[in-house]
């Protein structure tokens, strides 16, 4: 908290509510140490917890399958199942249970990642930096490249920059189109994505939070008239009001801003396996 | 009356978001009348209403990072 409180700066006398100097200050975590030179932040640390809690969760559930599962057990295997189902097989197809691990590790780091923007005491998305994103990104990438390349050769770049059907002159237009908008806009749209998404939550939540704990404290103040409390007190209970409700709402852009990676990471492995549609 | 003081990058992203609100609109809106007609196509639906979501939703998002940038 006092981070956040000296991040933001802030007079309950003549503003109504808290902005930081820059966005920038929201995102800079402590170096909590060095190793050699090569700094250690808070986000990195969160970055190995994360991945650290996302096979631990997945161990600890599948270690001794049961036939009748715990309650852990049963929403793990809720999640799991809906990931194979829905996202890998129901969009990839039969073959998309070869890339089901691949796309359950992304959403449970994700899905942990995005929780830490709601979890008490950490409170910062690893995935509103966008160095994350934009790294699974390019490993969506990387593979729906190789998937194509290796499944249909050289066809996967001429079906994907030369689809059939066009009237040749028109590829004049298509073609650029398409290589832009496959190769470099889908990498960097899937990024931004999830990026913007928990910057958005999380410079909301910080700023309405820390707004209605500055004003709601301040309402004790000495020396204060009576009308300036009562001033103090109503913008200190609207922020805190509007930041709990923004709580709640994160958790639903958490779960689901996790699952339209994994589906989007999910859609463009489809469309190098069956190049043709 | 006070100046009217700010950056142009605000406005710059209300006008980014004008039309994928519009856009986002029509794919619910869409796909709530596609799954009212056909309550047994419902997952399918779904799955695709959050793809057009996605993709439309891309843009808003972009004008929201250059107004960081800005």
């Amino acid at each position: 908290m006092d981070q956040l409180v000296l991040a933001i700066e802030c007079n309950p006398a003549t503003d109504i509510v808290c902005t930081p100097a820059s966005v920038n200050e929201l995102f800079e975590t402590p170096v909590v140490f060095s190793i050699g030179g090569f700094d250690v932040n808070r986000a990195m640390l969160l970055m190995l917890f994360a991945a650290f809690l996302a096979i631990a969760l997945l161990y600890s559930a599948y270690r001794r399958p049961r036939l009748v599962p715990t309650r852990f057990g049963a929403a793990m295997e809720g999640l799991v199942g809906f990931v194979r189902d829905e996202v890998a097989v129901g969009i990839i197809g039969p073959e998309g249970v070869k890339y089901f691990p691949y796309l359950v590790s992304l959403f449970f780091f994700i899905l942990i990642g995005n929780f830490f923007e709601i979890t008490p005491l950490i409170n910062f998305p690893i995935t509103s930096r966008m160095a994350i994103p934009m790294f699974l990104a390019l490993l969506t990438w990387v593979i729906f490249v190789f998937v194509g390349l290796k499944k249909h050769g050289l066809g996967y770049l001429k079906e994907t920059l030369f689809p059939p059907g066009v009237p040749k002159p028109l590829y004049l237009l298509v073609t650029p189109i398409e290589l832009v908008s496959t190769f470099i806009v889908r990498p960097f749209s899937l990024a931004v994505r999830l990026f913007a998404n928990l910057v958005a939550g999380h410079v909301m939540l910080s700023l309405l939070l820390v707004s209605g704990f500055v004003f709601l404290t301040d309402v004790f103040g000495s020396g204060l008239s009576l009308g300036d409390r009562v001033f103090r007190l109503g913008w200190g209970s609207l922020w805190s009001l509007l930041g709990m409700a923004i709580f709640l709402f994160e958790i639903l852009v958490s779960l689901l801003q996790a699952y339209i990676f994994t589906l989007l990471s999910a859609v463009y492995i489809q469309s190098s396996v069956h190049v043709e549609h | 009356m006070e100046d009217i003081s700010g950056a142009l990058a605000v406005i710059g992203y209300g006008l980014a978001a004008i039309g994928p609100g519009i856009g986002i609109g029509i794919v619910a809106g869409n796909a709530v009348q596609a799954m009212a007609r056909q309550p047994e196509a419902a997952g399918m639906v779904r799955t695709t209403m959050f793809l057009g979501i996605a993709f439309t939703e891309a843009l808003a998002l972009i004008g929201f990072v250059l107004f960081f940038l800005a």
